[in-house]
């Protein structure tokens, strides 16, 4: 199996005259390909437009979503298409919109908000955990809660305090909450579409350091190679090691498994997507292979997701497992400021320092 | 509204002297001309971003002029410049916030007696309140003033420490500066009923509604409800209504939700201009001082700039240091770990 | 980087054109919103046309004395290709750096 086609682009980071791979779209049915370039903050945008169109119910709303068309961009163009009533500003309160995003789901529709950064996500703890998360068990199935919460996520564009972090793991520890992370363009449309049509409320984590990047979209197909749109993917096969991450962090895996290539070390990439539920039989498919594993997170490390990571690993492969599953995140401090946030996200030598020692480990 | 008893004792109640009135007017030209030379920074790439306060400068110089230092205490949000500037908070070590060096900036809040700025919308209005009752408990005559906007008056914590506050009869000024826009939504599509104060009177609490861009009527009013305060009688709100003539950050585009003629009629005649001609007319200044007041500023930002231009980043190692006061041993490990594999050398 | 181009706007009463008498910005100069662009004279009176728009300066159309009809090219601005999110700065994408080698001797079974 081979996603290569997807991720050559995000794998060298650029578009560089050495990636030609990303150009080259093979499709296995012989058709013509049905590929676009674009970035993330299009892909999104493109599947909003869709969703709206297809699903009548699907309503989009937050502070600066309708007019300006998100701080990011992403609602760009969504109101003149589809209308004020479907796609529109609320007052600054994100506890009021997640709040509001229940009422909606018992009337019936499909709420689609946005809360703007990672960090504005904490003011609506309380209706996204007390609620949100529950009324589908509270209501015995009768009140299900279709909303798909866009929160852009993660560090990486030198911001103001309380828009670069990273909070999957406090999401995908609160029973009832589903969670989910695109790496590219082609993740972020199909991703976005499939969650914004479940039942239930799904926590869609954009890495808004990845926005600008481009990549080819299949619209047409999710995943060419396989596997399924519910579970992890594996974006560069390789025989030594398994690298996992999820969101921007992706992205520089495949840079750190071209480089390791260098050295004669052959390293899977695996694509969480998913962060809860975890897709553990990928993690065991590939771990069983390589008998080695890194995960690679920015969020904090003590009580991460990598820990939980490590032990769906450890439960498959504990009798082939070459070394103790190694963690590379970031520290467990409150996201710095821009001076000091690349020394906070794990960059490509931590990551290859991380290989290295689980290279080396001896047993016994 | 006016629904604050007039003040009759003390300072509170006395007019503003001319020395009063020409420095209110050099503190605003210094605060304009840093507020503008910071959009210019940020597109020289001196720093990566920045909140603008332009046309804010009388709500933002007026009000933090009413503080005293000695006894008050003040909690911004991050379009606060002309707060700061006023409290006479280091600008270097204020700034380095926008530069990216230290979320909150490198000022020391404890001293200045400014809260650290921080992000979150309406984020301090409950620390105010705690703060304030703290005077209450150890008997001391402090005010706490906390800053927020149009938009943070949306959020649940606001009406918390309002409802809070009153109950307890805090020593609290709440101050709204009403620029008419939280991001791209105007105040209509934001307040419902229109006015932040009214909300004042089912609290049970006095209310001021100003004119924001009126820096004598702000800090008259500030006074005001800071003797209230001061005396016992609670918390007071004031709503300056003022306008957000900038964009809201350095990489927002108006153009995508206002028009320039909107923009005209909605910020009407400029603070600045208007406490100018204010004292012309009262004979309390003259051309040269007005230019002398601009070469000052001008100084100052030079000073200012060069001094966030030389400022570097702050070593990594705060990073693991300034999380707890008593650190912890993963802690130290991760500290280590980080040292020996990406210390920059 | 893609282009943006403002027309000279209608100034009103039905007036079709404007006479540049002075351009106060030249190409190659960052603007803001609002900035005084060019001073034009209708048959009404002589107006300073202030800047729709934040950005670089790529061109200018008329010298002083030249006339321009409403809706015609008035001036040009240069807007990035990815514009920044409301805060923060767009990453720049950069070829990997590494100091770390790995070495190894793999097994195999």
């Amino acid at each position: 199996m081979s996603n290569s086609i997807l991720e050559s682009e995000s794998a060298s980071g650029n578009n560089t005259a050495d990636n030609t791979a990303g150009d080259t779209i093979t499709n296995p049915a012989g058709s013509e390909p049905a590929t676009t370039v674009m970035s993330m903050q299009q892909a999104l945008n493109r599947a909003l437009d869709e969703v709206l169109a297809e699903n009548p119910k699907a309503v989009i709303f937050g502070e600066d979503c309708g007019r300006l068309g998100g701080v990011f961009r992403i609602t760009d163009g969504l109101q003149a298409r589809h209308g004020a009533q479907r796609v529109f500003d609320t007052p600054l309160a994100e506890s009021g919109i997640l709040g509001m995003s229940v009422g909606l789901a018992m009337a019936g529709f499909h709420p689609i908000p946005e809360v703007q950064f990672d960090g504005f996500a904490y003011p609506a703890i309380n209706q996204m955990v007390c609620q949100i998360a529950r009324m589908n068990y509270r209501s015995r199935g009768t009140m299900p809660m279709p909303i798909t919460l866009r929160v852009p996520s993660f560090g990486g564009i030198r911001a103001p305090e309380h828009h670069g972090e990273s909070l999957e793991a406090l999401f995908a520890h609160v029973p009832g909450l589903k969670v989910v992370s695109p790496s590219n363009p082609h993740e972020a449309y199909h991703l976005l579409k499939y969650a914004a049509t479940r039942p239930d409320p799904v926590i869609f984590m954009e890495p808004k350091s990845r926005y600008w990047q481009k990549g080819e979209v299949d619209a047409a197909r999710h995943d060419a190679g396989g596997g399924s749109t519910t579970g992890a993917k594996v974006m560069r096969e390789g025989r030594h090691l398994t690298l996992i991450a999820w969101g921007a962090m992706v992205a520089r895996c495949l840079q750190v498994a071209e480089l390791a290539a260098e050295d004669g070390i052959d390293i899977e990439v695996l694509d969480l997507r998913w962060l809860k539920p975890i897709d553990a039989e990928a993690l065991a498919a590939s771990v069983r292979k390589t008998r080695r594993a890194v995960v690679v997170h920015e969020a904090p490390l003590t009580s991460g997701l990598g820990a939980e990571v490590a032990q769906l690993i450890t439960q498959s492969c504990f009798d082939t497992l070459r070394a103790p599953v190694e963690r590379i995140t970031g520290f467990d401090v409150p996201y710095p400021s821009g001076d000091l946030e690349d020394e906070y996200i794990p960059n490509i030598d931590r990551i290859l320092f991380g290989i290295q020692r689980v290279l080396e480990y001896k047993r016994g | 509204m006016d629904t604050l008893l007039p003040v009759a004792s003390g300072s509170a109640a006395g007019p503003l002297t001319a020395d009063e009135l020409r420095e209110l007017y050099s503190l605003m030209v210094a605060v304009r001309h840093l507020d503008t030379s910071a959009i210019a920074w940020q597109r020289q790439g001196i720093i990566p971003g920045y909140a603008p306060e332009l046309g804010q400068e009388a709500a933002q110089v007026g009000s933090g002029y009413a503080v005293d230092t000695t006894r008050d205490f003040a909690f911004p949000t991050y379009r606060e410049m002309g707060v700061a500037r006023t409290m006479g908070v280091d600008m270097v070590a204020y700034m380095s916030t926008h530069k990216a060096t230290w979320h909150g900036g490198l000022y020391n809040p404890m001293e200045s007696r400014l809260a650290p700025i921080q992000a979150v919308v309406a984020g301090s209005v409950l620390h105010a309140v705690g703060w304030a009752h703290g005077q209450t408990l150890d008997k001391k005559d402090g005010v706490a003033l906390t800053y927020f906007g149009d938009g943070a008056s949306s959020q649940g914590d606001v009406h918390e420490a309002m409802n809070f506050a009153a109950v307890m009869k805090a020593p609290v000024v709440f101050f709204v500066q009403n620029n008419g826009w939280a991001i791209s939504v105007p105040t209509e599509r934001q307040v419902a009923g229109g006015s932040v104060a009214a909300r004042a009177a089912g609290y049970g609490m006095p209310a001021l509604k100003i004119d924001g861009d009126d820096v004598v009527a702000v800090l008259e009013a500030t006074r005001r409800a800071f003797a209230h305060a001061r005396s016992g009688n609670g918390p007071v709100l004031i709503e300056a209504m003022t306008y957000r003539r900038g964009p809201h950050s350095t990489s927002d585009d108006p153009g995508r939700y206002r028009s320039l003629d909107e923009e005209r009629d909605g910020a009407g005649t400029d603070p600045l201009e208007r406490l100018r001609q204010r004292l012309l007319a009262d004979g309390i200044a003259d051309e040269a001082f007005f230019a002398e007041a601009l070469a000052a500023a001008k100084v100052e930002e030079e000073q200012i700039r060069t001094g966030i231009q030389a400022l570097g980043s702050r070593p990594g190692t705060e990073m693991f240091d300034l999380v707890f006061q008593e650190t912890t041993p993963a802690l130290q490990a991760q500290a280590a770990n980080w040292r020996e594999e990406s210390e920059h050398v | 980087m893609a282009e943006i181009s403002f027309p000279l706007p209608d100034l009103g009463e039905g007036l079709i054109e404007a006479t540049v008498l002075e351009w106060l910005v030249s190409p190659g100069e960052q603007v803001e919103r609002n900035q005084p662009l060019v001073e034009v004279e209708t048959t009404k009176s002589a107006v300073e046309l202030p800047s729709p728009q934040a950005g670089k300066v790529v061109r200018i159309y008329g010298g002083p004395g030249d006339k321009i009809n409403v809706g015609e090219p008035l001036i040009v601005f240069e807007v990035p290709d990815n514009t920044a999110g409301i805060v923060g700065t767009v990453p720049k994408e950069e070829a990997p750096k590494r100091r770390v080698r790995l070495s190894a001797v793999l097994d195999e079974d």
